[in-house]
């Protein structure tokens, strides 16, 4: 397990909301004080008492979209015995960390997008649905109660990254199986493992194979050496951040239902911890097990979003 | 966890992981039972943690390895109307029971296995809704000589994984008031693990999934002290055939599904791997399998009565592998007398992978290359005898 040197100061996604006023009811309502608003809109959220950010249409529009996150059904390939498509962008924040993006969200994926977006510090902005305001409020009222912390990212390993779509969706492929690296300019010997695509370890056909590439990587790791293991979903995404005496475990969900009983395991001189649900607040780790250089605990119940906090 | 608990998990869990792991590295039997075996040596992984000790005689293959108890009935069922008769269903319990146990009276040959200390767990099936499953009938006069033991109805749980399929089955109807009825999920949906104990489990990486485990239903290992297995005759398409070993096993631990897929079935290390870990081994003291009905094809689901059976009969023992090893033959021969293809066809001809709606519509299709060869690699782990010359099978007729 390596830290990797840089990290960001956690950042809240913004709300990109263009209505009037005339909508202030349902904002105030949701519990939502600062928005990224057009010129026209934005002194009078400002007199209203929010905290805006003005953005054009064309700003909005000049940065970087990302699709919006969940699960995606494949008929005629995907089945109920196997993990489905997840749609997820960490691996793209990971990539390009200083990038601007945007989220044009469309109804039930608000929250989700905000909860993305915060697990890996990037600077993005959520175009959202009116139908969205009660849940993405809720999802931005609960960044506001954890407690805050700036740690590094911890990867097992690095992958050099030369900027190419088959390198792109490598990266994806690893994250979306929670094989936690880190993106390079060039092998690091902060690592014992360090994918180069098109090295002779890592040839460029078999990265044309990015969920085969995965497993390979996956096997070179070793599932007992992996810093962060989950059980109990194929739907969730874990970001892992520690300086070695504490750690926070990000946990996005994906699959658009509850899950109960999510297994975590946590390499690393850890004993205790404090889980953090969105839409339930702090709740106590279950079945917490400390052994063989790491700690395993369960969460009651998990919807979009939690954290854990560990020490 | 106190520090003292947590050093006596340890320790356990250690010990049973070594003896699983060397149990499986070499592929030899655990038990004399198993001498002769020819098992298969290109198995995944198969990592067993857990932190309870065997019993003294485990309840698989408990005190009567190798023998089974077969009652016949012409009159047990009406298959005009597929409704079983129940006086006729209870006197091939009385009558099987005791010949399994030598014991003079029913209540005798219950009282063998069950005081009224214990809390049981009855094991059904409610995969072959509505055509086959666990029979009302048998369910029921399970728990009746249990009260008649002593058991309080308190005690007693019916349960099956999924919710939905209890409330579909509806055992509660059917009941004495008081008995429970537990599931550890809502459906098949992997989404809910708070039924199941994170402690106990069965690790393996079998197709690249990142959910690894499989872990024991939290009744079983912390409510649970005895289980009466009660699984119907039914084909199945990856295991060959569902019984014993595969109702126990498939239906106490969760995230089981992942082990048969794109045409390839790891079922047959699996299913007896699972049924082997405590405690569910030594706590699963009594097998009743129910023939009154049964599924040649299409198995484990009966949603239609296209390939329903009648074998019109029960098998009792503790021996859930020798059990099996019949059931094979039974779920075979009937396909036979139908024209289908074995359960031990590996012919890649007869596969169409993950084709539901072919398989279905012909009992000559595969999904998947059936695995009836689980059976013989349960042998393999102890659980029970699997030749049939040394199967000692006692034919009754009410």
């Amino acid at each position: 397990m390596t830290t990797a040197i840089l990290f960001i100061i956690a950042a809240v996604p913004c709300l990109y909301w263009t209505q009037g006023l005339e909508t202030r009811p349902a904002v105030e309502a949701a519990g939502i004080k600062r928005l990224c608003a057009p010129a026209e809109q934005a002194d009078g959220w400002r007199k209203a008492g929010l905290t805006v950010t003005t953005i054009g249409e064309s700003e909005f529009g000049a940065r970087e979209a990302l699709s919006a996150p969940g699960v995606s059904p494949r008929p005629g390939v995907a089945s109920p015995t196997r993990a489905p498509w997840i749609v997820a962008s960490g691996w793209r924040f990971m990539r390009a960390p200083t990038t601007k993006y945007s989220y044009s969200a469309p109804a039930g994926k608000a929250a989700l997008a905000a909860a993305e977006a915060f697990a890996y510090d990037a600077d993005a902005i959520i175009k959202v649905d009116p139908a969205d305001l009660p849940s993405v409020g809720a999802m931005m009222a609960f960044f506001d109660t954890l407690p805050t912390e700036d740690l590094p990212p911890v990867a097992d390993f690095g992958v050099v990254d030369d900027g190419s779509a088959i390198t792109g969706e490598v990266l994806n492929l690893l994250a979306r199986r929670n094989l936690l690296f880190h993106v390079e300019k060039g092998p690091s010997a902060h690592y014992r493992l360090n994918i180069v695509i098109g090295s002779a370890a890592y040839p460029q056909a078999d990265a044309a194979d990015p969920s085969t590439f995965a497993q390979k990587v996956r096997a070179q790791l070793t599932d007992e050496q992996r810093s962060l293991r989950l059980y109990g979903s194929e739907v969730v995404i874990a970001r892992l951040t520690s300086d070695g005496k504490r750690a926070r475990v990000h946990l996005i969900n994906y699959g658009g239902r509850d899950i109960e009983g999510l297994r975590v395991r946590v390499r690393g001189g850890y004993s205790s911890g404090d889980g953090y649900v969105a839409g339930t607040g702090k709740v106590a780790l279950q079945d917490q097990v400390v052994a063989d250089g790491a700690i395993e605990f369960s969460l009651p119940k998990i919807g979009t979003y939690a954290v854990v906090d560990l020490k | 966890m106190h520090r003292r608990a947590f050093v006596r998990l340890l320790t356990a869990g250690a010990w049973v992981k070594a003896a699983g792991l060397d149990l499986l590295a070499r592929g030899k039997p655990a038990d004399p039972i198993g001498a002769g075996l020819q098992i298969r040596s290109d198995l995944p992984a198969l990592k067993i943690v857990s932190r309870y000790s065997p019993a003294a005689v485990p309840g698989m293959p408990g005190p009567y390895p190798g023998r089974v108890i077969k009652v016949k009935s012409d009159k047990c069922v009406d298959t005009a109307t597929n409704t079983a008769n129940d006086p006729v269903v209870r006197e091939m319990m009385a009558q099987g029971m005791r010949a399994l146990t030598g014991a003079a009276s029913t209540e005798d040959a219950w009282r063998r296995f069950f005081t009224p200390a214990d809390v049981v767990g009855i094991k059904v099936n409610c995969g072959g809704y509505p055509n086959c499953i666990s029979a009302y009938e048998i369910v029921g006069e399970t728990v009746r000589q249990l009260t008649t033991v002593g058991v309080p109805v308190s005690q007693v749980y019916v349960y099956e994984r999924f919710q939905n399929q209890m409330d579909e089955c509806n055992y509660s109807a059917h009941l004495p008031q008081g008995v429970q009825s537990v599931a550890a999920e809502r459906a098949n949906r992997n989404t809910d693990n708070s039924g199941y104990d994170p402690e106990t489990y069965l690790e393996a990486n079998l197709f690249g999934e990142e959910d690894t485990r499989s872990s024991m239903m939290r009744l079983v290992s912390k409510r649970l002290t005895k289980i009466i297995n009660i699984p119907n005759m039914k084909d199945h398409g990856a295991t060959g055939a569902t019984g014993c070993l595969k109702n126990i096993a498939y239906g106490s631990f969760s995230n089981v599904a992942r082990t048969h897929q794109r045409g390839k079935s790891h079922t047959y290390s699996v299913v007896g791997t699972l049924a082997s870990i405590e405690p569910v081994r030594s706590r699963t003291v009594l097998q009743i399998m129910d023939g009154i009905r049964g599924v040649w094809h299409g198995g484990p689901f009966a949603r239609t009565t296209k390939y329903v059976f009648y074998p019109k009969q029960i098998l009792f023992g503790t021996d859930p592998v020798a059990i099996d090893r019949l059931l094979l033959d039974i779920i075979d021969n009937e396909r036979k007398a139908h024209g289908a293809i074995s359960i031990w066809d590996r012919n890649p001809a007869s596969l169409k992978i993950d084709d539901g709606r072919a398989r279905d519509a012909d009992p000559n299709v595969n999904i998947i290359i059936r695995e009836p060869g689980h059976v013989e690699y349960a042998a393999s782990l102890g659980l029970g005898v699997y030749d049939l010359a040394k199967i000692k099978l006692q034919e009754l007729t009410v």
